[in-house]
């Protein structure tokens, strides 16, 4: 046991090691800062009376790759104390840079820090701790998040490919796609896999199906879609499409539980009938819904935590803060919970109803 | 009536249906937290240091979903110290690694959003960035400690006699049940809220390399890594706490045995 937790140690250095050490995988040209030094800074203070220093650094780095490297030159930067657009850089840091080279001068501006190194590590501490503690299960768990990461990927080049156009039909079915593969991996080809597919799907479906309606009756009053970040197509389809998404993969994680919890209970007295077991499955499940549903609110709403501070500070109301960050966000985490909610008496009685024949066999 | 209260009302009754008195104690616990996080981002926003608000607010909001969702008095007060045990140590992990990594603030994406807002207000957005990635986790962590909690409960009620030994195999077998729906829950939660900036890399022909370099897109994945690390550290740390929890229980009973064994 000591020997594996060693080894992933071990592992984890070697591939930190390797993002310090690979400016040649990249075209764009790395310098890595050999010296700092620091001017004094000064105090600007904007409209809204909000103080803040701004500090020059003298930044001396070395490049890294490209045709240029194992030069040194020096960089302006200019960060402030709140650091919201900007960086302090240290010395080792590595920095993307654009390169001038003017009469046999090097000079350069600073892009963007190189931040490969914590990726990579956060993504070997969760590989490794999956690995470590739930051994099988957790590297089957590894499996399907990557193998929806790659469906997930392929359906936005396909997204990108129409233009945005179908954003809702390719997220759509993408949905029926993940929740199929997830739950098969999970449960095989088995009936209680189909149950929790069928309870999956109807439940997000039904509750888009409400969200919609409610839409319609209340002309999507207090809802901006102008809030949502990075819009680059219709934002409406593209909201529901992520609403769809957020919510498929809570919704899997209730029926799966409730799902499995009712076989097992059959599976040890046969002789329950069909309305005890709706009622079992309702007890569980309003046990598991609260703390799901918040599960994903939180995901959903901390999310606009920095943007809603800038509005804040920048003299805007908590009204028109909540409006133009939160709203969207709490709409989501709202139809959400309501297909979260309705998942209970689906999977309850879809179980008590398809799954008596094979059991009682 | 907005939208968001007709919804609101919507989710309430429909709560309200299924689960009864504990349906509407959890939508109660719902309304509670926003209020919480709202609260969290205004103090912050005075500039009151946003790790100790993020902290405190964060025990706040661990205490209201355990506590206030259906449980045995055990398994929620096991709960709860795990979680606060697991919001600890995840501040140790966040805080070291979005310095390295520094994915606070806002990106060149942002900038049609930032458009006349002032961006240097004297708030530190790294503080802001870790307070961030604590928030957005609070819920997985709650909801992973109370399922091994109340699997671990059921355990004991059937077999009270179980010895530590074993009761920490159980925990970390109740983990393996939930371990890939709840990833598969952080996944989607997480990617659904992406969609619109993946769609936005593609858009743009962005290289693979300035991808993996971007700040909001780091900063993106790093919260859902940090959920995931919680969730998994959750399982062990939990079925810890309960067995210390139970180890204590039995010594004290036998303490009262042995009590009365003298006054015989």
């Amino acid at each position: 046991m000591l020997v594996a937790w060693v080894v992933v140690i071990a592992i984890g250095g070697l591939l930190v090691w390797v993002t310090q050490h690979n400016a040649r995988w990249y075209h764009e040209p790395i310098v890595q800062v050999t010296q700092v030094q620091a001017r004094p800074g000064t105090t600007v203070e904007d409209d809204f009376h909000n103080q803040d220093v701004q500090t020059k650094q003298v930044l001396t780095a070395r490049v890294l790759n490209g045709q240029y490297a194992g030069k040194t030159l020096t960089l302006n930067n200019v960060y402030s104390r709140s650091k919201a657009m900007d960086q302090r850089y240290r010395v080792d840091s590595q920095l993307f840079v654009t390169l001038h080279h003017h009469h046999g001068d090097l000079s350069g501006t600073v892009k963007d820090l190189k931040r490969d190194g914590p990726l990579v590590l956060m993504l070997w501490v969760v590989v490794g701790l999956l690995l470590l503690i739930m051994q099988f299960s957790g590297f089957m768990a590894f499996l399907s998040v990557a193998l929806n990461g790659v469906l997930f990927l392929l359906a936005i080049f396909l997204n990108g490919s129409t233009q945005g156009a179908r954003v809702l039909w390719i997220f759509g079915s993408l949905a029926i796609v993940f929740a199929a593969l997830t739950l098969w991996l999970v449960l095989g080809t088995t009936r209680q896999m189909l149950i929790t597919l069928m309870t999956t799907l109807g439940g997000t479906a039904l509750a888009l199906l409400i969200a919609l309606l409610v839409f319609h009756f209340t002309h999507e009053k207090g809802m901006y879609y102008e809030a949502m970040e990075y819009v680059t197509q219709l934002p409406r389809p593209l909201f529901l499409a992520e609403t769809l998404l957020g919510s498929l993969g809570a919704v899997m994680d209730e029926s799966t539980d409730i799902i499995s919890s009712l076989f097992a209970l059959k599976r040890e007295r046969p002789e329950l009938s069909a309305a005890q077991v709706f009622k079992s499955g309702r007890q569980i499940g309003s046990t598991i819904m609260g703390s799901l549903i918040n599960v994903l609110f939180f995901i959903f709403v901390a999310d606009t935590f920095p943007m809603g501070i800038l509005y804040l500070r920048n003299g805007n109301s908590w009204g028109y803060t909540f409006a133009m960050n939160m709203s969207m966000g709490v709409v989501q985490s709202l139809i959400s919970g309501i297909g979260i909610v309705l998942a209970v008496p689906l999977a309850s009685f879809l179980a008590s109803r398809l799954m008596t024949k094979k059991v009682t066999l | 009536m907005s939208t968001i209260t007709v919804l609101g009302l919507v989710l309430l009754l429909l709560m309200a249906l299924v689960g009864g008195k504990a349906g509407i104690q959890s939508f109660l616990a719902l309304i509670l937290n926003f209020g919480l996080l709202f609260l969290a981002m205004v103090l912050v926003a005075f500039q009151f240091p946003a790790l100790t608000v993020t902290l405190v607010v964060g025990l706040l909001v661990l205490a209201l979903t355990i506590f206030m969702s259906s449980g045995d008095d055990l398994s929620s007060t096991v709960a709860f110290i795990a979680s606060a045990i697991v919001l600890v140590g995840l501040i140790l992990v966040i805080v070291p690694v979005e310095h390295w990594a520094m994915a606070q603030g806002f990106g060149p994406e942002d900038s049609e959003d930032l458009e006349g807002l002032s961006v240097l207000v004297g708030v530190s957005f790294t503080q802001v960035a870790i307070a961030t990635a604590i928030l957005s986790t609070l819920g997985a962590i709650a909801e992973a400690a109370m399922a091994i909690a109340a699997g671990l409960g059921e355990i004991l009620e059937q077999h009270p006699q179980v010895d530590t030994k074993s009761l920490l195999r159980d925990g970390i077998d109740v983990g393996k049940q939930i371990i890939g729906t709840t990833f598969n829950t952080l996944f989607f939660g997480f990617f659904g809220g992406f969609l619109a900036l993946f769609i936005w890399f593609t858009g743009v022909h962005y290289s693979f390399g300035e991808i993996l370099n971007d700040k909001v897109f780091v900063a993106e994945i790093l919260m859902i890594l940090f959920a995931m690390v919680s969730v998994i550290l959750t399982v062990p740390i939990t079925t810890w706490v309960m067995a210390r929890a139970v180890a204590g229980q039995r010594r004290h009973q036998a303490a009262v045995m042995t009590k009365k064994d003298d006054r015989k």
